[in-house]
């Protein structure tokens, strides 16, 4: 299968006063074409600035310092900023967490999609509207020509986030990169949001990158899975190996400490935690920096940095212990 | 077990309606029927959780309950009285007993004040302990939610979301509560710290006997935590009944929906979605009969213009549907 994305080594820095952030560090990972990529982690661990990189949209402090990002074979890293503009939104596409504070309040939600399509196309305005309306209609917006000409406020947080999938949808990009696409939408409505994303994916030949902290909309909607702890890939693999036989003790803990539902069918214990908290990214543990909290830590966890190594084929873990 | 014939906490009828003022005479136009007639009971030293989507009342029920805002009808009996009859310096001694945890650890917490005055700030309201007993007390507090005294004359920005709630959980203790409103109190944390408040929490409850008002919308930390749920919708309860019940039995068609969107971190897992069509309607003009009616997949005729009355089905399971 060819690749839509080819990550390799990025790294990403942030230049404080205090000192260097290696918000991502190392990570590497590859896209095939039509499939979804999960990336999930805590607050910090990087996953953010990952999405920001492939389509550099880092401001300063924070800069790309190593690495490749092959889009369709071309790096991405070496093109020019007006080159940039020409891929992001047509080629790659992106889908913010807050609906309500990435649309624009005072312009009518169907001219925000056409004028992406008028940034990208050469077509008259008429054209780039129509576009918009089959666009609202793919994503299953009910009356589109009439929602349209509707301003951001009139609409839900639901439809909000409808209205950023079809902007994000209608130059027919490869790749489109959700950032927490549903965390600010209720379960009822994140079932309906999820369920069109991967429906679109299907239909359009779309690759996805799906970032999200809660493990349950990665185990929904994503084939591979990237875990990511202070700016590390710690393990990534198939989805159905990474939860049902994860190899990183990080993996595990996270997988352990969700509360599930059904567990009233069992007697009620406490939840299993990881113990303390996310390392100060300024001043990350030598090795390993997950092993101060970690249940299998060892001398050797703490000298060197721990590769990314294969436990299988397609699965890899960030542990000696694995 | 908990006294099953005393409830520390009995909500009848509650009702509160906030009025939508229009024009130049600032004419009440409409109400929002944030919370239309809802009541249930908490047993001395259980988790009842109140679940439901943005906008179902839940947290106003919350706030209604601790008259933190003036409920328009209803009573509120808390530990044998009714609190809506309560004077203002009754209700403030009372408050005694019934403490809230904020959602938010970072915007709960006055960024000015150290940790010291903030965990000792109910003791200076209530004038009780005072100078080094005070500066004990705080210490005690900090040790049992899990921090280090040490770190008294520190300010809130320098700990980290989980820390803060623990700071904020230690601040509701203060005082010894018999009651806890504990709302969306982990909504903001990360997975890893969830669980490190959940487990706090429910520590806490079996060592000092706490009862818990947990409001939340993540369906598996209500299911986790409580003894029974109360689902709300539309400013409307549609489901009470244990958590084993509600969870793994649900019978309201609402219920049912919103089990079933429940995303599961198991890849394997195939379940039977049943995705609500449309969203929640406003509660201005909230719909005729059931409120429900509009999206529920399976209602007939009658839901339009019938209110379902909340009726038990079976010990200790209300439900308030005509098809159930």
């Amino acid at each position: 299968m060819t690749s839509v994305l080819e990550v390799k080594n990025l790294k990403t820095y942030f230049y404080t006063e205090e000192g260097i952030i290696k918000a991502v560090d190392d990570v590497s990972f590859n896209l095939p074409k039509g499939t979804t990529l999960g990336l999930v982690g805590e607050s910090g661990c990087g996953k953010t600035v990952t999405a920001m990189s492939i389509t550099r949209l880092l401001s300063a402090p924070g800069r790309i310092v190593g690495g490749e990002i092959l889009f369709n074979g071309c790096d991405l890293l070496s093109k020019s900023a007006k080159e940039m503009r020409q891929v992001r939104g047509a080629q790659i596409a992106m889908v913010f967490q807050e609906p309500m504070t990435a649309l624009n309040p005072v312009l009518q939600v169907g001219f925000q999609i056409a004028e992406v399509v008028l940034a990208h196309q050469n077509v008259s305005k008429r054209e780039a509207w129509a576009r918009a309306v089959e666009a609202m209609k793919a994503v299953s917006i009910p009356d589109a020509e009439n929602r349209a000409k509707d301003y951001p406020h009139l609409l839900s947080g639901g439809m909000r986030q409808r209205i950023m999938i079809a902007m994000a949808l209608v130059c027919h990009p490869a790749l489109i990169i959700a950032d927490e696409p549903t965390t600010a939408l209720d379960v009822t409505i994140q079932a309906q949001i999820l369920e069109l994303l991967d429906s679109l994916r299907e239909q359009y030949q779309l690759s996805l990158i799906l970032i999200s902290h809660d493990l349950g909309v990665v185990a929904e909607v994503a084939e591979t899975v990237a875990v990511m702890y202070a700016g590390r890939i710690v393990e990534i693999g198939p989805v159905m190996d990474i939860f049902h036989n994860p190899k990183h003790p990080y993996t595990e803990g996270l997988l352990r400490s969700v509360p599930r539902l059904g567990s009233s069918a069992q007697k009620k214990d406490r939840l299993e935690v990881i113990e303390g908290m996310v390392p100060n990214l300024l001043r990350l543990p030598d090795g390993c920096s997950f092993a101060p909290r970690c249940y299998k830590r060892t001398v050797e966890c703490t000298l060197s940095p721990i590769p990314l190594e294969h436990v299988s084929k397609s699965h890899e873990a960030r542990c000696i212990h694995a | 077990m908990p006294d099953r014939a005393k409830p520390l906490l009995s909500v009848r009828n509650l009702k509160k309606y906030f009025p939508i003022r229009r024009g130049v005479f600032s004419r009440i136009a409409a109400y929002v029927k944030a919370v239309d007639d809802i009541g249930f009971d908490i047993n001395q030293g259980e988790t009842f959780g109140l679940v439901g989507e943005s906008g179902c009342g839940k947290t106003t029920a919350g706030r209604a309950i601790l008259r933190l805002i003036e409920p328009d009808a209803g009573t509120i009996r808390f530990d044998g009285v009714n609190l809506l009859q309560l004077r203002k310096h009754e209700l403030r001694r009372k408050r005694r007993d019934m403490q809230l945890i904020f959602q938010d650890p970072y915007a709960s917490l006055n960024p000015r004040m150290t940790i010291r005055s903030i965990v000792g700030e109910p003791f200076a309201i209530h004038r009780l302990a005072g100078g080094l007993e005070r500066e004990h007390r705080v210490a005690d507090l900090l040790n049992i939610v899990g921090l280090d005294p040490t770190m008294m004359n520190r300010y809130p920005h320098e700990f980290s979301g989980g820390q803060r709630q623990r700071i904020g959980i230690a601040r509701a203790l203060a005082l010894k509560p018999k009651l806890i409103v504990a709302d969306e109190p982990v909504s903001a944390l990360d997975v890893s710290i969830q669980a490190q408040i959940i487990n706090l929490l429910a520590d806490l409850q079996q060592q000092f006997g706490l009862t818990y008002l947990f409001i939340s919308h993540a369906i598996p930390v209500i299911e986790h935590i409580s003894t029974r749920i109360g689902v709300m919708y539309l400013g409307k309860l549609v489901e009470v009944g244990t958590s084993a019940q509600i969870c793994l039995a649900p019978k309201h068609p609402y219920t049912q929906a919103l089990l079933s969107a429940v995303p599961t971190p198991d890849p394997a897992a195939k379940k039977q979605r049943i995705v609500l069509r449309g969203e929640v309607p406003t509660p201005i003009n909230p719909p005729s009969g059931c409120r429900f009616h509009t999206r529920c997949p399976i209602a007939v005729e009658r839901c339009k213009t019938e209110e379902p009355p909340l009726r038990q089905i079976e010990a200790g399971r209300d439900v308030s549907c005509h098809l159930v």
